[in-house]
């Protein structure tokens, strides 16, 4: 499922951006790809339609890498399926 | 001591063509953009007709990259301020300082359908995040602020059928009052969504023939879409530069009925074409053409016939009105914009645009409409009317330079 979160983050960011998603890697920062806040909040958005997850409004604060915005992801579907 | 207007730049995209020049040839040739309604599922729709932009692909106008946040009605702005701009042969200094007031009916309104769309019957939980900045009514004002450079005063008008002519009317106010020398203005509007045609067709305004104004079977509307901008200039500004000048602005005027929702008064649009003619202090005996509000419903044309017989008088008989929504459908918002633009044309090329689909004269509609052919005639002084919705009146006298 982790190589499944990464792909699914970077294809988001690269249908965003319209780069091509094997330009990213998880030590991406979020600055460097050019991601303004209406990317971020897109980028997250389409997360949440592929994974089925809710991600707090606070979570978006502290997205720096792409690795934040995957860990994220990851933390929200481990708690998914513990519930 | 105020500023005097004058007009350098014109821009348009309608179901006429995708440029400016494409829609003045077919209004010349008195050629109509009405056609089949294309784009919905058959048998969805009581709407069959519609004034729709053909050969459109958006690819050819813009960056991929900017795309997912214009809309259609964003797109049809950016296009038309963008040709305006270039014909008034503006440079990034001018365009820094100018102001842009971009008139719409509708808005973003293909945006806000989506969403709806997707949460009311696709039951998903969450918009996307464009819906806002894509949809709202501000939208297309400011993409086309930040495609073009403009940094002034900018923003929308929204008063329906009647937006693209206050929009010109706020930019003029502002020229005038010394605010800025340069403005871009007119209106956009791209109607043709599924929820807004079937809100449309619920009103029982809308033509299932043909849009056929002052005629005696005139039976409706016909719905149009595209954008309308024009160029608006001090004249000290345009000569300093040695612009080119279409024609002068020489005034505006504004009023309300204080009446209807949806029912026209006469005299609320008597008293715009008044206040207009007074504010650019010229006699009503100069006028020579009309540019009409002319939408093909029973109640607007007899209503704005009456409205020019009594600002008129015995010179009504000497007018020559047409609606050119007989061509170009009645695209709300931007419908004043591209009537501006037929009557800016129509006194340089001294050719009266016709009223197309004409059948012979409706009750109460006895003026000469200049049926069916454009004609040849010097034209000094025209106006250019729109009456919306809920009786927001706005009207321009525009005058040979």
């Amino acid at each position: 499922m982790s190589s499944d979160i990464e792909t699914i983050v970077k294809t988001a960011i690269a249908n965003q951006k319209m780069i091509d998603a094997d330009s990213i890697t998880l030590e991406t920062s979020l600055q460097d790809l050019g991601v303004t806040s209406l990317d971020a909040i897109t980028i997250v958005y389409e997360v949440e339609e592929i994974c089925d997850i809710e991600v707090p409004n606070d979570e978006l604060e502290n997205l720096r890498t792409v690795q934040d915005i995957v860990n994220g992801v990851r933390v929200l579907l481990d708690n998914k399926t513990a519930v | 001591m105020s500023n005097r207007v004058v007009i350098t730049g014109l821009g348009s995209i309608s179901a006429l063509g995708l440029n400016n020049e494409a829609f003045w040839q077919a209004i010349k040739a008195g050629q109509s953009g009405i056609d089949t309604l294309q784009g919905f599922a058959p048998g969805a729709l009581k709407m069959a007709l519609g004034a729709q932009v053909k050969g459109f692909d958006p690819a050819a106008f813009f960056a991929q990259k900017d795309l997912p946040l214009l809309d259609r009605y964003s797109q049809f702005a950016l296009i038309a301020a963008r040709e305006s701009v270039e014909d008034a042969g503006l440079d990034a200094e001018s365009l820094t300082q100018a102001a842009a007031v971009i008139g719409t009916g509708c808005g973003g309104k293909e945006t806000d359908e989506m969403t709806y769309d997707h949460l009311y019957k696709q039951q998903k939980t969450r918009a996307h995040p464009f819906t806002i900045p894509r949809g709202m009514p501000s939208a297309a004002a400011s993409q086309v602020s930040m495609q073009l450079g403009i940094q002034g005063p900018v923003f929308t008008v929204s008063s329906a059928c009647s937006s693209a002519n206050h929009a010109i009317a706020q930019a003029a106010l502002m020229i005038r009052a010394g605010i800025v020398d340069v403005a871009v203005a007119g209106g956009t509007d791209a109607p043709f969504t599924f929820g807004l045609i079937k809100s449309w067709e619920a009103l029982r305004v809308v033509s299932s023939d043909n849009c056929r104004p002052f005629s005696e079977d005139r039976s409706g509307l016909v719905l149009g879409e595209g954008a309308g901008m024009v160029v608006l200039e001090s004249e000290a500004h345009a000569k300093k530069r040695s612009a080119h000048i279409y024609a002068r602005l020489a005034g505006s005027g504004m009023s309300s009925d204080a009446g209807h929702i949806t029912d026209p008064s006469a005299q609320g649009a008597a008293r715009a074409i008044t206040a207009a003619l007074l504010d650019a202090q010229i006699d009503y005996q100069a006028v020579d053409y009309v540019n009409a509000h002319g939408t093909g419903t029973q109640a607007n044309d007899r209503t704005e016939t009456e409205a020019l017989h009594l600002v008129f008088k015995s010179h009504a008989a000497k007018l020559m009105v047409s609606s050119t929504k007989s061509m170009h459908g009645h695209a709300l918002g931007a419908s004043g914009g591209l009537e501006f633009i037929a009557t800016v044309l129509a006194i340089r090329d001294s050719v009266v645009p016709p009223t197309i689909n004409f059948t012979g004269p409706g009750e109460g509609c006895d003026l000469d409409y200049v049926p069916n052919s454009s004609r040849e005639h010097k034209i000094n002084t025209a106006i250019s009317n729109s009456f919306a919705f809920g009786g927001l009146n706005s009207v321009q006298v525009i005058t040979r330079f």
